[in-house]
């Protein structure tokens, strides 16, 4: 049954994302100071939640790998690893573009700007291990993915009191409920987005998984049959 | 008690190696040097203020430099002798394996930072700013270094089976560290600007500290038993490498 989920959400995706962009554009009154360039807020904003939930999600299910060696918990940390990765490549991307618009810079090295790029790298480093690490490199990666979602607020604190001496940006003041409300339909979207994709990845890694002990078995002698 | 003294017998081991062949001693320190003095070449120029500005970076900059080396040999040595097994079997808890390195690394890294610190005086005057108060810039360059090797010795434990992997040795140390360092950093810049809260900034890297020491230790345990053996892709790697290298037998008939 459970394996109909993902494509449950994908098609719930697939029917709210068209619904998203005409609510964003046609019935969301256009931001007084910022003007059209905040409409990339609807979509950046859930972005960068995605990004932070499966950043947490991917150190607390690295914590059960190694607490508990399970496998189940590995292929949920590798894909909510790569999907902090891409979500993070999207927040990094709209918001200098948002930026660039508003604030005239695409980079102004406000704390938030900075501690996400700081959490992409080490969850791009997560990949990369994973990847190319030596033969124990998955639990060196588990260890890297739970120093990350540590280092999450650390990284926000340290970057803020850094910032102390450059000068301070402005942030998104308070919004009217019509734009919240259409950020909440934009995060219903992407959240059944990512949670597919996730879902469908850690059953596809859990099959590999399976694979490399398949071949394991096949190369162990056996013994001989008396 | 027990653990302290252990920890003593294995940091005592590695440092009296180190005493008898001076290796890391030598190069890590004279890279310091080499650091310093491109440094100098880099930003010969700067007016005195901007000096005083960019000298945080050159401090912790180097220490990010060295501690990467440093560690990728700290593990090296049992690596070579095919030590880390017998280390693992040794009846000493594991954590005192972890905290002996740290300790290594840690001497290490301030043996560098006294080459590097009154090198930078030498070179840029903004920087003899330094002299003025020898406490806090001792306790300074112990708390971010231990940071830094809190987390260095746990990852270079993990890597430490596998050679010509460093790069990404690097690949994790720089974006983990930057908590650690950015607090060093904003410490440093308030050493020599004679900030008033520059102790609580201090007590503040204490605290982080503590959390990566303790969290590098809670770890430590398990990357370093992976490290002794390999995980299932990797025997399934090799399995599968096995297999196409030689055709399977024939079947009986």
């Amino acid at each position: 049954m459970s394996k109909y989920v993902p494509y449950v959400l994908l098609a719930g995706a697939a029917a709210l994302f068209p619904y998203c962009v005409q609510r964003v554009f046609l019935h969301t009154p256009i931001e007084a100071e910022m003007g059209t360039a905040q409409k990339i807020f609807y979509f950046h904003v859930p972005l960068a939640w995605i990004c932070m939930l499966f950043a947490v999600v991917c150190g607390i299910a690295a914590g059960i790998q190694l607490s508990k060696r399970s496998e189940r918990a590995e292929a949920v940390a590798v894909a909510a690893g790569e999907m902090t990765v891409l979500a993070g490549l999207g927040v990094l991307i709209t918001g200098p573009i948002w930026g660039d618009a508003t604030w005239g810079t695409p980079w102004t090295g406000d704390a938030r700007q900075v501690s996400t790029a700081l959490l992409w790298l080490v969850f791009v480093a997560y990949l990369l291990v994973r990847r190319y690490g030596p033969s124990n490199s998955e639990r060196i990666a588990a260890a890297l993915a739970i120093f990350g979602a540590i280092d999450v607020p650390i990284i926000y604190y340290a970057v803020k009191i850094w910032k102390t001496t450059h000068p301070q940006t402005g942030v998104v003041g308070s919004l009217p409920d019509s734009m919240w409300n259409t950020l909440w339909v934009c995060l219903l979207a992407l959240m059944m987005l990512s949670v597919a994709f996730v879902w469908i990845r850690a059953g596809q890694e859990r099959t590999a998984s399976a694979l490399d002990r398949a071949w394991i078995a096949a190369e162990s002698p056996l013994p001989k049959p008396a | 008690m027990r653990l302290l003294r252990q920890t003593w017998l294995l940091a005592r081991n590695d440092l009296r190696q180190e005493a008898r062949q001076l290796e890391l001693v030598l190069t890590a320190g004279f890279f310091t040097l080499v650091v310093v003095v491109m440094f100098a070449l880099a930003f010969f120029g700067l007016a005195a203020d901007v000096q005083r500005k960019a000298i945080p970076g050159m401090v912790w900059l180097c220490v990010a430099f060295v501690g990467a080396l440093t560690l990728t040999r700290v593990f090296d040595r049992e690596r070579e002798a095919a030590t880390l097994a017998a280390l693992l079997a040794a009846p000493v808890d594991r954590l005192a394996i972890y905290l002996a390195k740290l300790v290594v690394t840690l001497a290490i890294l301030l043996l560098c930072s006294a080459i590097m610190v009154p090198g930078l005086g030498l070179l840029f005057p903004a920087a003899q700013v330094f002299a003025a108060d020898p406490l806090a810039l001792i306790v300074l360059m112990v708390l971010g270094c231990l940071g830094y090797a809190a987390i260095g010795t746990l990852f270079a434990a993990g890597l430490a089976t596998s050679s010509g992997k460093n790069v990404l040795l690097s690949v994790i140390l720089y974006p983990l560290t930057t908590p650690v360092l950015l607090f060093a950093l904003v410490a440093t810049q308030r050493l020599l600007d004679g900030h008033p809260e520059l102790w609580n900034t201090l007590a503040q890297m204490a605290a982080l500290d503590v959390v990566l020491v303790a969290v590098g230790a809670a770890l430590f345990e398990a990357v370093l038993i992976g490290a002794a053996n390999p995980g299932a892709p990797a025997q399934a790697r090799a399995a599968r490498a096995a297999r196409f290298a030689a055709p399977p037998p024939a079947p009986p008939p």
